[in-house]
């Protein structure tokens, strides 16, 4: 590259190749705005501030570990047991407040112990080549049962109002929402910005290329799932600090829940592309809809059913573009 | 001849034989309830449902392929079996027979997406896994359905002979399915299909019809494991089967079938299923709850892949 | 002249076939140096090794002077070294820039990716391969094959290569743009890279490369500049014996029409494809790869069933939508990619013979073992096969033998028309002598056999009729007699009968792009 090179203009990204890279995420954010119009037509309480923010604030660790899928996800890989982990790490947060150690403790600490299951996890898938969606089968039962055995159901509550950080305000709005979107941007600056971020990318869409081109996969995919095991320990946490007791259990099937998030938002199953900003916001249409069944006076038990159908559509579009790519 | 293939076949089952053998000694020897006709009988009982759908999900897996949805697709006939029979007011005969179509028809669901719409097995099922559930809760509200007769309940609680009747019932599926995948050209083909799919396709073999009939069996086999079960507890919910596909999968996986596809027997599934019912009871007999049990559970299947790899690095 | 590249001695085998023995060349800066050989001949495994893909077994490689041993693709590209491979190792989803600059991407001062300099960079990357007309902006997955190449060497290129190995670069494209790849390798060796260029087409050779050097079964033959070679000259170096003693065809009077195909077309890649096939004859199919040959073998097969015309067995209009009607209407095929389409490579030979009629052998859906037992003893002594037995495993057999086993298969669902596709590649000469001699025998008991072969001299040896394939549709159709390397080589290039494809009139190559 000569010095008259880099000063050659170069062509703006047309509009046609943003929306080419980012047309997932626009469609959600135009059904989420739409889902919103529609409901608040047929209830206007919908829109109310109180329930605006309470969406977002019992749903952002669904966003945060949805991030951390969405990298498990475009490496190539699955982890059906992060539910189950978001329950442990949690109940150990709590139960460190509960029993007076220093509070920076019990919120890093089962950040970090989130990092090291995971950690072992991404071995497992790497270097043992087990594949990944039979690693977290079996880590999902050792870590619900785990739960149960040793809790026996308890909730935890007396919980010390210094630890409780999903709580805290900022400008009247939780801080658990400011955490959502600071990690989200974060989260995808550095995907698209940094050297192993874009690995991440390769890695899931060429595995051969990606190992011809020198890029060392199994010591990424162990990181990729380290880095998961972090965001669901930020996750772990906020779960662990919305309510004034912390549940013994895990809302049934959350691994699921932050599986559409990434795959509804746009990371496709077959790993290679897909952004975190798509999984968050995807993330915010399900609890919109969640919410929505509420206020149209639905039962909220078709839920489920609706997470089916839209994991099911978004696959089979899915499946749909890349045939006739 | 013979001997190379029954050498080859046999090697894993062995392992798993002996491991059988030594298993049963130990349990014997901590806890006198074990050995015991009651308890052995009782334990048959219990692992009759899982043991029918890990029937198909053997084919399903040697072709490489997996099935998640198989506990969604439980509690959605187990809910349907009340609805049906309650709410529709069909004779009980008929609503069960109608709940283990659904269950049919759902399998081909799966079939359908997996081969026309080429979606990888784990991901169509891990979706349909939320759809079914999804249905199941949103019919049922969380109502369950009570009051069935006397004579439903001779299917899960009865005995015939002596032998608890639905263990009658898997021991019969349990010969049909090894008959069919070890004799016929259907097991053939579907060792084909897991090996090697696209010569497999190249050579004539009608490779979607297969796997459209595999899942659909998949679907029927977990219809009919519901009814037995619904039979056996005598009321129905919407959160059953819940956590099914892992105890189906270990079975499979411990019996040496391949998770990437091309080898494995029913016989090695029908030792994994006993191995995996003897270590649960013996843990129950120890004073281990369930929710401990599901924690060894899970470990059994990331280690029984991890000796396969090792297995099958020395051998072939 | 200092060497860019010396290669001296390399040996190197695969379990216990030694696929190269002791070769030696070298490559000068500014230079393009042709790398030419049959299939099976070592060309593959000797750019690997030069590619630090794998490690020679002995011998030595010296790049500018310096014995180097690579242990990694990667260690190769930092001295100097790219590669241009067959398959395209590209990445679908990621752009054009982020693909050119991948494990290598220009940053920022804080350590960050620097969009803006790699979507420069690649800019001009591409306009110095003279071509303008690619965005950097757009995703890899959604070009064509022939710009998807452009981004290949524009990698080259971005890692500042002093040598530049193409495997098969024109394998897939038309014409058009095979000609301007071709000025782009000008350009290149005009900046004083050195270029080991592997291609089967000898046209392009004469007209690209300063020299060749020539490999056949793993040995070094011999090199020359192109000025003092010819065609034939050089086939007779890849071959290794005039042609006559290894194509026992033998002479047969051709029976009665059983398969017709009229206006066949699939999609853009099978155009309006009309012949005839008759009992007892051979008849070859010519062309470059990527020219449709094995398309139109794959539509008559049923894998990619045809989108309009006809055709016809015993004059009967047929429909085939899938290869079990293939089947039954006694049409076989035996592929390209053995390994791949043709064998269950873990299972044994009884299983693999028995594949393709396990509905014949069996009663009541049970698999009569003896009788695949039987065939399976049968098909081995019938075909030579070597093996130990009819319970091993097929992939430890040699590839002439795996070849015997697909041809087994499908002789055993009693055929009536045989395709074969590429029936010899990667395999040994003696074992390539045997398939013939099974081809021939088979047309004598009346089978109608289509051969699909890049090989030429084996096309011209083994058919009783050649046809020749170009962008989808048959260009020429040559009697025995008439099927000279010439005649047909032209056909297949389009070049003027007797000219290299540098002096052809525009006029006549830009009617051939399709």
């Amino acid at each position: 590259m000569t010095a008259e090179t880099m000063t050659r203009p170069i062509p703006i990204r047309r509009w046609k190749s943003v929306f080419e890279a980012y047309g997932q995420e626009i469609v959600i954010l135009g059904v989420i705005v739409l889902l919103c119009i529609g409901v608040w037509l047929y209830n206007p309480r919908f829109l109310g501030a109180n329930n605006f923010l309470s969406i977002f604030h019992s749903n952002a660790y669904i966003a945060i570990a949805a991030i951390g899928m969405s990298l498990v996800i475009i490496s190539g890989n699955i982890d059906v047991s992060v539910g189950s982990l978001i329950g442990v790490l949690g109940t150990i947060a709590g139960t460190m407040a509960v029993n007076g150690y220093p509070i920076i403790f019990c919120w890093l600490v089962p950040i970090l112990i989130g990092m090291a299951i995971n950690a072992g996890v991404g071995f497992l898938v790497a270097y043992v080549k087990i594949p990944s969606i039979v690693v977290t089968l079996g880590m999902l039962s050792i870590l619900k049962g785990g739960l149960i055995s040793v809790t026996g159901g308890a909730w935890i509550s007396n919980l010390p109002p210094a630890f409780m950080i999903a709580q805290f305000r900022l400008f009247g709005i939780p801080s658990s929402v400011y955490f959502m979107v600071v990690l989200t941007v974060l989260a995808a600056l550095w995907m698209k910005y940094s050297v192993f971020g874009r690995t991440v990318y390769a890695i899931g869409g060429n595995p051969e290329a990606a190992r011809v081109s020198g890029i060392r996969i199994q010591p990424s995919i162990v990181g990729v799932f380290t880095i998961h095991g972090m965001f669901a320990g930020i996750a772990a946490v906020l779960f662990a600090t919305q309510l004034q007791v912390i549940q013994s259990t895990v809302p049934p099937n959350l691994e699921l829940t932050v599986i559409t998030a990434s795959v509804v938002g746009g990371v496709s199953i077959l790993g290679g592309t897909g952004t975190v900003i798509g999984s968050t916001l995807a993330a915010i249409l399900f609890a919109a809809i969640g919410s929505s069944l509420v206020f149209l006076n639905v039962s909220a038990y078709w839920l489920r059913a609706v997470q089916g159908l839209m994991i099911l559509a978004t696959v089979l579009a899915d499946m749909a573009r890349r045939r006739r790519i | 001849m013979a001997t190379m293939v029954m050498n080859r076949v046999l090697r894993h089952e062995s392992i798993l034989g002996v491991l059988l053998v030594a298993a049963l000694f130990v349990l014997s020897a901590q806890s006198e309830h074990f050995w015991t006709a009651d308890n052995l009988l009782n334990q048959g009982r219990l692992m009759a449902e899982v043991g029918l759908i890990a029937l198909p999900m053997t084919f399903v897996i040697v072709t490489g392929g997996i099935d998640l949805s198989v506990g969604s697709i439980f509690g959605l006939s187990a809910i349907l079996l009340g609805v049906f029979w309650q709410n529709m007011g069909m004779p009980l005969p008929v609503a069960m027979l109608a709940a283990i179509l659904v269950g049919a028809v759902a399998g081909l669901g799966n079939g359908f997406i997996i081969t026309r719409f080429k979606v990888p097995p784990l991901i169509a099922t891990l979706a349909t896994l939320a759809l079914y559930r999804g249905l199941a809760e949103g019919i049922s509200q969380a109502r369950s359905v009570r009051g069935y007769p006397e004579w439903f309940f001779q299917l899960g609680q009865g005995e015939v002979l002596g032998v608890p009747t639905q263990l009658w019932l898997l021991i019969v599926c349990f010969a049909i399915a090894a008959f069919i995948l070890g004799m016929t050209t259907f097991g053939r083909t579907t060792y084909a299909i897991g090996s090697n799919e696209v010569a497999a396709r190249f050579s004539g073999l009608k490779v979607d019809r297969a796997k459209l009939l595999i899942y659909g069996a998949s679907g029927l086999i977990s219809g009919l494991a519901a009814v037995i079960f619904v039979s056996r507890v005598s009321t129905t919910r919407s959160d059953m089967g819940t956590g099914y596909e892992l105890d189906v999968i270990t079975a499979v996986v411990l019996g040496g079938t391949s998770i990437f596809g091309g080898r494995g027997t029913i016989i090695g599934t029908g030792l994994g299923l006993i191995l995996m019912q003897a270590l649960k009871n013996g843990l129950a007999l120890s004073g281990v709850k369930g929710d401990g049990t599901i924690v060894v559970i899970g470990a059994v299947l990331i280690a029984a892949i991890l000796v396969g790899n090792l297995l099958s690095r020395d051998g072939d | 002249m200092n060497n860019l590249l010396e290669v001296s001695g390399v040996s190197k085998s695969f379990g216990p076939v030694k696929v190269l023995k002791g070769i030696s060349f070298d490559v000068r800066p500014g230079e393009v140096h042709a790398l030419l050989g049959e299939n099976g001949a070592g060309k593959s495994t000797l750019i690997k090794i030069v590619a630090g893909v794998i490690l020679p077994d002995e011998g030595e490689v010296r790049l500018e002077g310096k014995a180097v041993r690579f242990s990694s693709p990667r260690e190769a590209a930092a001295h100097g070294i790219a590669t241009v491979y067959q398959e395209l190792l590209l990445f679908p989803d990621l752009t054009v820039a982020e693909n050119i600059y991948l494990g290598h991407a220009p940053k920022t001062r804080w350590g960050t990716l620097d969009w803006n300099a790699m979507r420069a960079g690649a800019r001009a990357l591409l306009d110095a391969l003279d071509s303008p007309d690619l965005d950097v902006d757009t995703p890899v997955g959604k070009l064509s094959v022939a710009n998807r190449q452009r981004v290949e060497i524009a990698k080259a290129l971005s890692q500042n290569a002093k040598l530049v190995i193409m495997d098969e670069p024109t394998a897939a494209l038309a014409d058009a743009d095979a000609r301007k790849l071709m000025e782009v390798v000008k350009r290149l060796r005009d900046r004083g890279v050195g270029i080991i260029y592997v291609s089967h087409r000898l046209p392009e050779i004469f007209a690209l490369a300063d020299r060749v050097t020539v490999l056949r079964d793993g040995t070094y033959v011999g090199t020359r500049p192109i000025g003092e070679v010819s065609e034939s000259d050089l086939v007779s170096m890849m071959v290794g014996r005039a042609i006559d003693h290894l194509f026992p065809k033998a002479e047969t009077t051709p029976g009665e029409t059983v398969l017709e195909v009229k206006n066949l077309c699939y999609r853009n890649v099978v155009k309006d494809i009309s012949f005839t096939l008759r009992a007892g004859e051979i008849v070859g199919i010519a062309g470059l790869v990527g020219s449709g040959r094995t398309e139109t073998a794959l539509t008559i097969f049923g894998i990619t069933p045809a989108t309009s015309g006809e055709i016809r067995i015993d004059g009967k209009p047929v429909t085939i939508s899938s290869p079990d009607d293939a089947r039954r209407l006694k049409i076989a095929y035996v592929p390209e990619d053995r390994g791949l389409q043709g064998l269950i490579r873990p299972q044994t030979v009884r299983e693999n013979v028995s594949l393709a009629i396990l509905d014949r052998i069996a009663k009541a859906f049970v698999v009569d073992r003896s009788r695949e037992g039987s065939l399976a003893r049968q098909a081995i002594e019938r075909f030579g096969i070597r093996t130990r037995g009819p319970e091993q495993r097929v992939k430890q057999l040699s590839g002439g033998n795996q070849q015997k086993v697909v041809l087994a298969k499908w002789v055993a669902t009693e055929p009536r028309v045989l395709i074969m596709d590429e029936p010899t590649r990667g395999i040994d000469v003696g074992a390539k002598a045997e398939i013939h001699a099974l081809m021939s025998r088979l047309a004598g008991q009346g089978l109608a056999v289509l051969m699909i072969s890049s090989e030429l001299p084996e096309v011209l040896g083994m058919s009783d009729r050649v046809l020749v394939m170009r962008g989808g549709r048959i260009v020429g159709e040559f009697d025995h007699k008439d099927a000279t390397p010439d005649a047909v080589g032209a056909a297949m290039t389009a070049a003027k009968l007797g000219a290299s494809l540098e002096s052809a009139p525009p006029g006549l190559t830009g009617a051939a792009a399709s």
